[in-house]
């Protein structure tokens, strides 16, 4: 029986990353993917004739800089395409827009308020500088606090460091954004409202927050992250789709001469006198490696691939309580032509509304009763939405002269009053495409398919559990030492040669590759 | 007659710093806005060495330590009683949940050495993490040492706990609802914030500093009354004082009244940080100025009392059925409403029966008498309240406004950016809900 280097359970794009980087290495090598398809939750998929989707995960935004050098990813077929604007659709007929041209959205938002055009700039300051002060703990592997072990109080020490030398007023501006809601955060900026609602909203992806619920504030920052990377802007999309990314990557993978097999759902590792062999198939096959490596999420990782036994009671217990509460639902919708949204109808010069996002944020107030319902089991009556249009950036994504649209929307909670069932899942479609229709009148005449992603159906098909986009939640006592469980966030496991990978892990969140990335690092270090 | 110190503000912390000064020599003046000493119970724990050092055994001071500490309507009829002791409480547990009833005395260690923390944090001033001293980082290196010498857990539940919503933390350790309900209140008070809000587990420690294992309600004292009755410091009473202050150094205070002036090289105010410092705004840095403008203080709470025939059977009574109850009366505050179906409190102490009501935020109240009454069962007329304007601890105990960001970010040592004016009231570190805390720090940094 061949045995491998090691062997990747899982092929969503972190699991792709360890095994691109363990490759690159020397490693033998093999993925498992549980789907006829690499990707995990970045995926595109053909769901109707002719008509492309990135199905889940939708925009590339965080992926590391470092990950796209070393695998030589645009030679893989890796390219992104800029998204450069946003439209915020307000419940008067105006709008607010974030354009290209910083002089241009500076204008527009003098139009709102000449008070906070003047405060933009000074906040980008701040914010640029604060991206540039957190990012690199996004490369770093997270110190133990409670270990009086050389390398863990060196690590503090030097985070310590890090951090005294951002100097009072920084450490300060640090202080506030991992602790403040993002609403009170840009009240000490700025007083227009659908401004205020369209930053926060960000802040809110992936959680079970509102806006202003603390601990939202921080992700204000990725935004100004993605920018800092240069690679791209903040936002962009991948050609061919989010699926593309993954392709990219296991096409790097592939090239340093890792196998990858897919229809190869993953049952148990094995486990012998505490040490990891190999692992069991859901058609029963074993395959043994000395080191075995799970991208999936951390209740997977730990209580679905192992056994209790294999586990100290405390880590089983922090793991039962490791937040997962998917929030987020999809609609992905085939259109026979563009919407006109009341607040612009001929989309602007060059249809420039369509090439960007928009954003269904119109007040504050909006966003934060979406989540009111959501509190209370409910999926929300008018949610916010995320809006793009990939057809437009990307032809290929829909035959010609017709256009894909894909609908981000929060909220949809996972433990659904009632549970989630077929008639449920159509009346959130529904509750989604009749909020559009407010927003852009006729626009319902243009669907031509429609497909309604609820966090359960996101479970079901990618894996994570109760459909958290994030593999758990991206709060405060979820991150860095936490995640996914105090001292257990340096990527190894109670498990010898046993590692996880995944999202679930330190830094965790969107297509960034950074856990997959620092997995690979621990395990090189520590040797296969 | 010359001061060396006025201190603006006959509050508890206001007169702690007061004969705190007096204490060292100085020659102190208080003024206080009211006419009469405020009768109405301070709430919270006072530290020892206060009691100690200012002699308030002597003078008066009496704090209530009722038992049961707490009574809270059961939906099914009667009532769970929680006894100071943690047998007891337990068994009451028991009935209700015996699934909670394990897990109570674990919650409670827990939950009592967290506290513990936040006690020593408490009794000096923040530490200050731009130090470059030797001695405040000796002393901040000791605090950590101190605290991993507290064990694994301890860190690990620091960490965890601090930025967590209590309702997460509740939800982690019990199932009932009414036991959830009246933790969870703890968690919410004085915040603009529901129970699944970030931040509100530190809220819940916050108000258990001090207080004996398991029981989780702050102590009540007539701690005003008896510092009132200590002599040492003159006393100006029914004036309104605004600080004075010319090139960067305070000069004095103005009473509203009369524009009568007072002269003294040290002004110590124990009102809100942004009342005091607003009327001499011209004087600050605008950043500072600005860093004041934002410290948020959202009122929340209206506090009164209940006029009843005969003193009622608890000493404390909650009406907080569950954590959906007060997010549900937290949704109300967040759109600008008083809640419909607030959290009332009703607190026994020395024989009045006082009142706390939350969410109530600043705007129209016509209904707040009749919802309150509806709530409790009595008669509008037997309730009365004064709903607040301001924050009553002067700035809300969320996670970006305590410790060394406490008023504002880079000022917690209480002096501020004009020479000879320093604060002392709730507003600085370590807050509100601790009567006497920050007085003390702030007489310590003065002196």
């Amino acid at each position: 029986m061949k045995q491998y280097d090691a062997i990747i359970i899982g092929g969503g794009h972190n699991g792709l990353v360890t095994a691109a980087y363990l490759a690159r290495a020397g490693k033998s090598v093999l993925v498992l993917e549980r789907r006829p398809r690499v990707g995990g939750a970045a995926v595109t998929e053909e769901i109707f004739p002719g008509f492309k989707f990135s199905m889940f995960s939708y925009v590339v935004s965080l992926l590391r800089p470092e990950i796209i050098r070393d695998l030589d990813l645009p030679r893989h077929g890796l390219h992104i395409l800029p998204l450069e604007s946003t439209v915020t659709p307000m419940e008067n007929g105006n709008y607010l827009a974030a354009w290209a041209d910083h002089d241009e959205s500076r204008r527009e938002l003098y139009r709102h308020s000449p008070r906070d055009a003047e405060a933009y700039d000074e906040y980008g300051h701040l914010m640029h500088f604060m991206a540039r002060a957190v990012k690199p703990i996004l490369s770093m592997v997270p110190p133990d606090p409670t270990s009086f072990a050389p390398g863990d109080l060196a690590g503090l020490l030097k985070l310590g460091r890090h951090f005294r030398g951002l100097g009072g007023e920084r450490l300060h501006a640090l202080v506030k954004l991992m602790t403040m809601s993002s609403a009170d955060f840009l009240d000490e900026w700025f007083e227009t409202d659908v401004l205020k609602a369209t930053k926060s909203a960000s802040g809110i992806i992936g959680t079970f927050l509102g806006p202003r619920s603390p601990g939202t504030a921080y992700v204000l920052l990725h935004h100004y992250m993605g920018e800092l990377d240069g690679v791209f802007r903040a936002w962009g999309f991948a050609k061919g789709g989010t699926g593309a990314v993954s392709e990219a990557i296991a096409s790097a993978a592939r090239s340093f001469g890792a196998e990858i097999r897919c229809n190869a759902g993953v049952s148990k590792v094995m486990v012998k006198n505490g040490r990891a062999l190999g692992v069991a198939l859901e058609n029963g096959d074993e395959l043994r490696a000395s080191t075995v490596v799970s991208s999936l999420d951390p209740r997977r990782t730990f209580l679905q691939l192992l056994e209790r036994g294999d586990l100290p009671d405390d880590l089983i217990g922090d793991i039962h309580r490791f937040k997962f509460r998917g929030s987020s639902g999809k609609v992905n919708l085939a259109l026979s032509g563009l919407p006109k949204f009341a607040c612009m109808p001929d989309g602007g010069p060059g249809g420039r509304l369509h090439r960007g996002a928009v954003s269904i944020s119109p007040s504050l107030d909006y966003v934060e009763r979406a989540y009111d319902d959501a509190k209370y089991g409910e999926f929300s009556r008018r949610p916010y939405m995320d809006i793009v249009f990939p057809s437009m950036i990307d032809p290929g994504m829909a035959p010609p002269g017709k256009h894909v649209m894909s609908i981000f929307v929060q909220y949809a909670p996972y433990t659904q009053n009632g549970g989630w069932t077929d008639a449920r899942r159509e009346e959130f479609g529904d509750a989604v495409v009749n909020t559009v229709e407010q927003f852009a009148p006729g626009f319902k005449s243009l669907i031509l398919h429609r497909q309604v992603i609820t966090p359960l159906d996101i479970e079901r098909i990618t894996g994570l559990s109760e459909g958290n986009i994030f593999a758990g939640e991206l709060a405060l006592h979820q991150l860095f030492f936490l995640r996914p469980a105090p001292g257990w966030a340096k990527f190894t496991t109670p498990v010898r040669g046993f590692y996880q990978a995944g999202s679930g892990t330190h830094p965790g969140g969107g297509i960034m590759g950074a856990s997959g990335r620092l997995a690979a690092m621990t395990i090189l270090k520590n040797g296969t | 007659m010359k001061y060396d110190a006025i201190v603006i503000g006959a509050g508890a912390n206001g007169l702690v710093t007061a004969h705190y000064l007096a204490r060292a020599g100085k020659r102190v003046c208080v003024v206080e806005q009211r006419d009469v000493p405020d009768t109405s119970a301070d709430i919270g724990w006072i530290p020892d060495v206060v009691i100690r050092d200012l002699g308030l055994s002597g003078a008066g001071l009496r704090i209530a330590e009722p038992d049961p500490w707490i009574t809270a309507p059961l939906p099914a009829g009667g009532t769970l009683e929680l006894s100071r002791d943690l047998r007891r409480s337990t068994e009451a547990i028991r009935r209700i949940s015996p699934k909670d009833a394990e897990q109570w005395p674990e919650f409670c260690g827990r939950m009592h050495t967290l506290a513990g923390v936040l006690q020593r944090l408490y009794l000096a001033p923040a530490p200050d993490i731009e130090a470059t001293d030797a001695r405040e980082l000796s002393r901040i290196a000791g605090l950590g040492l101190y605290v991993r010498r507290l064990g694994k857990q301890t860190v690990i539940d620091l960490a965890r706990i601090l930025p967590m919503s209590i309702a997460e933390l509740l939800d982690d350790w019990f199932e009932n609802d009414t036991l959830k309900g009246l933790l969870g209140a703890l968690g919410i008070w004085h915040l603009k914030q529901g129970p699944r809000a970030g931040g509100t587990a530190f809220n819940f420690l916050h108000h258990h500093v001090g207080s004996r294992l398991g029981v989780f309600r702050p102590a009540r004292s007539n701690m005003t009354q008896a510092l009132s009755t200590i002599s040492g410091v003159e006393m100006r009473r029914g004036a309104h004082a605004t600080v004075l202050a010319k090139n960067g150094r305070a000069t004095g205070v103005m009473l509203d009244q009369d524009g009568e002036t007072i002269a003294a090289p040290l002004v110590i105010s124990s009102a809100p940080p942004r009342a005091t410092l607003e009327p001499v705004a011209l004087e600050l840095d605008p950043e500072f100025a600005r860093a004041v403008r934002n410290i948020k203080a959202r009122a929340v709470v209206a506090r009164g009392s209940l006029s009843v025939g005969s003193p009622p059977p608890y000493s404390t009574l909650c009406i907080a059925p569950s954590l959906d109850y007060l997010e549900h009366a937290y949704d109300d505050a967040k759109y600008g409403h008083d809640s419909a179906a607030p959290y009332v409190e009703v607190q026994r102490t020395d024989g009045r029966v006082e009142l706390h009501v939350q969410y109530v935020p600043p705007g129209q109240h016509e209904k707040l008498a009749a919802t309150v009454a509806q709530v409790l069962q009595v008669q509008p007329s037997q309730v009365q309240l004064q709903p607040a304007e301001e924050s009553l601890y002067h700035g809300e105990l969320t996670l970006d406004q305590i410790l060394f960001m406490r008023p504002v970010p880079g000022w917690s040592r209480y002096r501020m950016p004009i020479e000879g004016l320093y604060l002392c009231g709730s507003g600085t570190h370590p807050g509100g809900g601790l009567p006497g805390a920050a007085g003390r720090n702030a007489a310590r940094a003065i002196l």
